[in-house]
C-alpha cells in the first residue's frame, strides 16, 4: 500500500489552491470525521431497594430511554409517573433503552420509531461501515438462543440484541457475581429516525471501574458510540452539519 | 459397631458367592514368575509397588508411569501430611478448592483416587479430598500412578491413583514418639506402639495435629485458614493363621474440629455482619482382608471394606448467636471384593476379581421424600500380564462397572514395557478412565429460596419437576425429563509414552508424554423456566477437554560421578512438567476467531490460541529441584527442596471466560523448603533424632489467591524410638 504523508497532502492542497482553489471549507457536502462519543453512567433501573433476604437489587422494573443525537436521557428509569412515561416512550426522540441487562431500540415492539439493531462479532474500531442488512426490530428476532439444552435450542425473548449471558452483549459469571461486557462485540443500530449508529458497552457498573468490580452498584451503563446523522452507513465521516 | 449388621451380612454373602467362582487348581511351580538373575538383582535394588497392577511388582517392571516416595524420604523432608509429601514431587500440583487437593496431569482433585492399602478414602468437599486429612506416620511408602487406572480401580482413577501403603508391624515390641511444633501455633504429637511375633503383629498409632490457622487478608475480618484440632487413631494388624492363610486388619478414625469466622457485607447499613464458622469432620474406615494361597499358583484375596465420612457445619451470627446456616453430611460405603491371582506359567499371570458396593448418603442437601439416596454398584475386572521375552512385558486389563444411577461402562487398558538394553526401559500405555457423576449430579434436590432457581440431580429431576409443576411454578418445560438419556460417567482416553534411561550408575533420566482426551464432562443446563423467571437446572454430559504435556525427571549422585567413595552421599534431582489443559469448545471458538479480549486500556482485540491461558489453575510450566545430603557417620541428613510454577489463570474480567489478560493470572512463584535431621545421642535403649525445618524460606505469599501459602513456617521436631 502506498503511504501518502499528511505533509504531502497539505502540499498538494496548497498547490491546488495556488492554481485554482482548494475547496475544503466552502462547500456543505464535504465530509468531516465522526467522533466517538461516550455516555457515562446511564442508569438502567438501578436498585432502589435491596431484597433483605437475598441481598439482590430490586429496581422499578422500568427502562431508561436515551437519545444518541443529543447524548442525553429522554426518560429515566427513576421516572415512575406513568403519564410522563407514556408520553416519552411513544416518541421517536429516543434511540436506545436500558433496563438491567436488557437493551431495547425504538422500533418493533419497543417503540414507534424505525429502530432496529444487530450484534456484530467485531471490535468497535473495526466497524467502519454499518452492514447493509441483518437488522431486526425488537420482537422480531427469532434467532435468540435464550436456552440451549441437550434437547434443542429454545428461542427466548425476541429482542434484537438477545438477552441472557453470552447470548448478547455480556457474560455473567455467577462465581464472582460479575456482569462483564463481551469484548469484540459491537451493536450496530438504526435510530428512531432511521440513522445508523454503532455502540460498544464499556461497563455495567457505576463509575466504570477498571478492572470490573461486582461490589460497585450495578445497572449503570457506560458506553461509547458513533452516530452517523446523514443517513449513510459510514462511521468514519459525515456530510451532515 | 457403626454398621448395620444386616449390611455386613449381605456383603459377606456376596463375597462368598464370588469366592465360589475360584477354579479348583493345582500346581507346584513357584509363586513368583521365574526371572533371570539380572531381574532379581534389580528387584533387590528397586522399590516394589502394588498400585499399578494390583500385585507386588518391582517399580522397574511397571509399564505405567509410577513414582514412589519412601518413609525415609518423607522423614528427611519433614513431611507429616500427605499434602506435604506430594507437593515436593515433579509434575504434581496442590490445588486449593475447599481443601488442599491434588492436580495430576492437569486434572482437578476429583479425578484422582486416594487409597490407603488399596482401599479408597471417602469424603470429598466440592470434589476435593483434602490431603491435609491424611497423616503419613506409619506409611511405608506412597505410590503415585499417573494416567488412568480405571481398568483396575474404577471411578475417580482417571488422572491417577495415590496409594498409601502402611508398613507391616514389626516383630519386636517397639515404640515411637514424635513431637513437632512450629509457626502458626502448629503442633503435631504422635505415638506409635507395635509388636508381634512369627504369627503376626499389631501397630497402633495415635496423632494429634493442631494449628492456630492464619490470616492472609488482615484488613478484612475473618481468618483465611481456621484454627483446627485433628485427631487420628490408626490400627494395623496381621496374622498368619496357617502357612496358606494370612489375615490383615486396618482400622482408622480421624476427627477434625475447626473454628473459623468470616463476615458478609451488611447492605442495610453498609457495614458487615460477622459469623462464626465451626464444624467437625469425621472420617473412619475398617478394612479386614484375608489372603488364601489355594496352591502355589493361585492366590485368593477377599476384602471387606467399610468407610464413612460425616461433616457438621454451623454458621452463627456473632451478635446474637443465631445459627444462620447448618449443613450435615453423612456418607457411608460398604464394599466386598475378591481378587484371584493366577500364575499360569512363568510367562502368564492373570489377576481377576469383582466386587459389590453399597453407598448411602445422608444430609440436608440429599435427603429426599423417599429418604436418603442409596446406590449399589457391582464390578468385575481382569488383567493379564504376559512376558513374551525377558525384554518385553505386556499388561492388558479391563473392568466393567454397573451402577444403579448411571450408565454401565467398560474401561480397558493396555500397557507395554520394553527393555532394549539393561539400562533402558520404555513404557507405553493406552487406557480409559472414568469418574462417576458426583453426588450432587445424581441426588441433589435444591431450590435457592433467595434467588428462586432450582437444581435437580439426574435421579431427582422427574420427581422435582412434576412437583414444581403441580405447585404451578413452571412456566415452560423445555423438554420432558422422560426424554433424557441416562447420565454417563465422565470419561477419558489417555495415552502415556515414555521411558527411563540409567545413563550411568550415578545418573538416571526419565520422561513421559501424556494426552488425556476427556468427554462427557457434566455441566448444568436449564431444563425449564419457572414462573418467577428463574430456571430449573439439570445435569448433562456436555463438555470436552484435553490435557497434554510432558513430565521429565533426572536424578544424579555427583559424589559417585566424581569417583569419590565417601561415607556421605549427595543426591540431586530435578523435574519439569509442561502442561496444556484446554476446553475444546474454547479452542474451537479461538480457531474460529470469535473470542475477543479487552485489555486494561479498554481496547478490544481478537484472541488466538496462543493467548489462551488454559483451564483455570493450571500452570503451563512447573519445575522442582531437590538436594539431599546424607552424612552417615554423623547421622545427619540435609534436604533442600524447591518448586516453581509459571503463572496460571484464576478469573475472567472481560467476559470471554478465558484467562487472557495479566490481571486474570496468579503470577509465577517459587518456594524453597529445607530440613536438617540429626541423630542425637541419648543413654539407654532410646534412639532420638532432632529435626529443624523451614517451609517457604523466602516468605512468599500470593494473598488469598493461594490460600494454602501462609508464608514462612519454621518448625522443630523431636523423635524418640524405643
Amino acid at each position: 500500500m502506498t503511504y501518502i504523508s499528511p505533509r504531502f497532502l497539505l502540499f498538494a492542497c496548497a498547490s491546488l489552491l495556488f492554481l485554482t482553489a482548494c475547496d475544503s471549507s466552502d462547500g456543505n457536502d464535504d465530509p468531516v470525521p465522526l467522533n466517538v462519543l461516550t455516555a457515562v453512567d446511564v442508569e438502567a433501573d438501578p436498585a432502589v431497594n435491596i431484597d433483605p433476604n437475598s441481598g439482590r437489587p430490586v429496581g422499578n422494573g422500568l427502562y431508561t430511554l436515551f437519545d444518541l443525537d443529543t447524548g442525553s436521557i429522554v426518560l429515566s428509569s427513576s421516572e415512575t409517573n406513568l403519564a410522563v412515561r407514556e408520553q416519552d416512550s411513544v416518541s421517536t426522540a429516543w434511540d436506545i433503552g436500558f433496563q438491567s441487562t436488557t437493551i431495547i431500540f425504538n422500533g418493533g415492539t419497543s417503540g414507534p420509531g424505525q429502530g432496529t439493531a444487530q450484534l456484530l462479532t467485531e471490535p468497535f474500531s473495526a466497524v467502519t461501515e454499518a452492514p447493509e442488512t441483518g437488522y431486526v426490530a425488537d420482537g422480531a428476532n427469532t434467532s435468540c438462543p435464550a436456552v440451549q439444552t441437550p434437547g434443542g435450542t429454545f428461542p427466548g425473548a425476541p429482542f434484537a440484541i438477545c438477552t441472557g449471558s453470552d447470548n448478547g452483549w455480556y457474560n455473567y459469571n455467577p462465581q464472582i457475581n460479575l456482569v462483564s461486557p463481551l469484548a469484540g462485540r459491537t451493536i450496530v443500530l438504526t435510530t428512531g429516525e432511521g440513522n445508523f449508529a454503532k455502540v460498544r458497552i464499556l461497563s455495567y457498573y457505576q463509575g466504570n471501574p477498571n478492572p470490573p468490580d461486582a461490589s460497585v452498584p450495578s445497572r449503570y451503563y457506560t458506553f461509547e458510540y458513533i452516530l452517523q446523522p446523514d443517513g449513510t452507513r459510514s462511521f468514519e465521516s459525515t456530510t451532515a452539519d | 459397631m457403626l454398621l448395620p449388621y444386616s449390611m455386613w451380612l449381605r456383603l459377606s454373602v456376596g463375597l462368598l458367592i464370588l469366592a465360589l467362582f475360584v477354579p479348583e487348581v493345582q500346581g507346584q511351580a513357584s509363586v513368583e514368575p521365574a526371572r533371570s538373575d539380572t531381574t532379581i538383582r534389580e528387584v533387590e535394588m528397586a522399590p516394589v509397588v502394588v498400585t499399578a497392577t494390583r500385585s507386588v511388582k518391582s517399580l522397574e517392571d511397571v509399564a505405567v508411569p509410577t513414582t514412589v516416595v519412601t518413609a525415609a524420604t518423607m522423614r528427611q523432608q519433614g513431611a507429616i501430611r500427605l499434602s506435604e509429601v506430594l507437593a515436593a514431587l515433579p509434575g504434581l500440583q496442590l490445588f486449593d478448592d475447599h481443601g488442599t487437593g491434588l492436580q495430576v496431569q492437569g486434572f482437578s482433585p476429583d479425578y484422582t483416587l486416594i487409597l490407603i492399602d488399596g482401599e479408597p478414602v471417602v469424603g470429598r468437599t466440592a470434589g476435593t479430598l483434602s490431603l491435609d486429612r491424611l497423616a503419613v506416620h506409619g506409611v511405608e511408602r506412597v505410590e503415585i500412578v499417573r494416567g488412568p487406572s480405571s481398568s483396575l480401580y474404577g471411578s475417580e482413577a482417571l488422572a491417577g491413583v495415590v496409594n498409601l501403603i502402611t508398613a507391616a508391624p514389626r516383630e519386636e515390641v517397639s515404640g515411637l514418639v514424635d513431637m513437632r511444633a512450629g509457626s502458626f501455633e502448629t503442633t503435631d504429637l504422635s505415638a506409635t506402639l507395635e509388636g508381634g511375633s512369627s504369627w503376626g503383629g499389631v501397630r497402633l498409632f495415635v496423632n494429634r495435629y493442631a494449628s492456630g490457622g492464619y490470616d492472609l487478608a488482615p484488613e478484612d475480618f475473618g481468618q483465611t485458614a481456621p484454627s483446627f484440632v485433628d485427631h487420628t487413631a490408626d490400627l494395623r494388624a496381621n496374622a498368619t493363621v496357617t502357612d496358606r492363610l494370612r489375615l490383615r486388619l486396618g482400622a482408622r478414625l480421624a476427627v477434625e474440629d475447626y473454628d473459623g469466622n468470616y463476615a458478609t457485607p451488611n447492605r442495610a447499613d453498609g457495614g458487615e455482619i460477622r459469623f462464626d464458622d465451626v464444624g467437625q469432620r469425621t472420617d473412619w474406615s475398617l478394612h479386614p482382608e484375608a489372603e488364601l494361597r489355594l496352591s502355589d499358583r493361585f492366590r485368593l484375596t477377599g476384602i471387606l471394606y467399610g468407610a464413612g465420612y460425616q461433616t457438621k457445619t454451623r454458621h452463627r451470627r456473632q451478635t446474637d448467636g443465631v445459627t444462620t446456616y447448618a449443613d450435615d453430611f453423612d456418607q457411608r460405603l460398604l464394599k466386598a471384593e475378591t481378587q484371584v491371582d493366577a500364575l499360569w506359567s512363568a510367562q502368564h499371570l492373570t489377576t481377576f476379581g469383582g466386587g459389590l458396593q453399597e453407598e448411602t448418603l445422608g444430609g440436608d442437601r440429599y435427603d429426599g421424600p423417599t429418604g436418603s439416596p442409596a446406590a449399589t454398584q457391582g464390578w468385575a475386572f481382569v488383567q493379564h500380564e504376559w512376558l513374551p521375552s525377558r525384554r518385553v512385558e505386556v499388561s492388558a486389563s479391563a473392568r466393567l462397572d454397573a451402577h444403579t444411577d448411571y450408565a454401565t461402562r467398560l474401561s480397558p487398558k493396555l500397557a507395554v514395557l520394553v527393555r532394549p538394553t539393561e539400562r533402558i526401559r520404555l513404557r507405553a500405555s493406552i487406557g480409559s478412565g472414568f469418574k462417576a457423576p458426583a453426588f450432587r449430579q445424581l441426588y441433589l434436590s435444591f431450590t435457592n429460596a433467595a434467588a428462586g432457581y432450582s437444581v435437580f440431580g439426574t435421579t431427582r429431576v422427574a420427581e422435582g419437576l412434576s412437583r414444581l409443576e403441580a405447585e404451578g411454578q413452571i412456566d415452560e418445560i423445555f423438554f420432558a425429563p422422560s426424554n433424557l438419556e441416562p447420565i454417563r460417567a465422565e470419561q477419558s482416553v489417555a495415552y502415556n509414552v515414555g521411558g527411563t534411561v540409567d545413563a550411568t550408575s550415578w545418573l538416571s533420566v526419565s520422561a513421559n508424554a501424556f494426552l488425556n482426551d476427556v468427554t462427557d464432562l457434566i455441566e448444568t443446563q436449564p431444563i425449564a423456566r419457572k414462573t418467577n423467571g428463574q430456571s430449573v437446572f439439570g445435569y448433562f454430559n456436555l463438555a470436552r477437554i484435553y490435557t497434554r504435556g510432558l513430565e521429565a525427571e533426572a536424578t544424579a549422585r555427583p559424589f559417585e560421578a566424581l569417583g569419590l567413595d565417601l561415607a556421605s552421599q549427595l543426591e540431586l534431582s530435578v523435574g519439569y512438567q509442561f502442561l496444556q489443559a484446554r476446553d475444546r469448545a474454547v479452542v474451537d471458538a479461538l480457531n474460529e476467531g470469535t473470542v475477543f479480549g479487552r485489555d486494561t486500556n479498554g481496547r478490544d482485540y481478537r484472541l488466538d490460541l496462543s493467548d489462551y491461558g488454559g483451564l483455570f489453575g493450571r500452570s503451563p510450566h512447573s519445575a522442582t529441584a531437590q538436594l539431599t545430603y546424607t552424612d552417615a557417620p554423623r547421622d545427619l541428613v540435609v534436604s533442600v527442596r524447591s518448586r516453581w510454577r509459571s503463572r496460571y489463570g484464576y478469573r475472567d474480567l472481560d467476559g470471554n471466560q478465558v484467562a487472557n489478560r495479566d490481571d486474570e493470572f496468579v503470577p509465577a512463584y517459587a518456594l524453597f523448603d529445607a530440613t536438617v535431621t540429626k541423630g542425637v545421642p541419648v543413654p539407654g535403649r532410646l534412639d532420638a533424632d532432632l529435626q529443624l525445618g523451614v517451609d517457604n524460606l523466602f516468605d512468599l505469599t500470593r494473598g488469598v489467591l493461594v490460600s494454602s501459602l501462609p508464608g514462612r513456617r519454621l518448625y522443630a521436631a523431636l523423635r524418640f524410638s524405643l
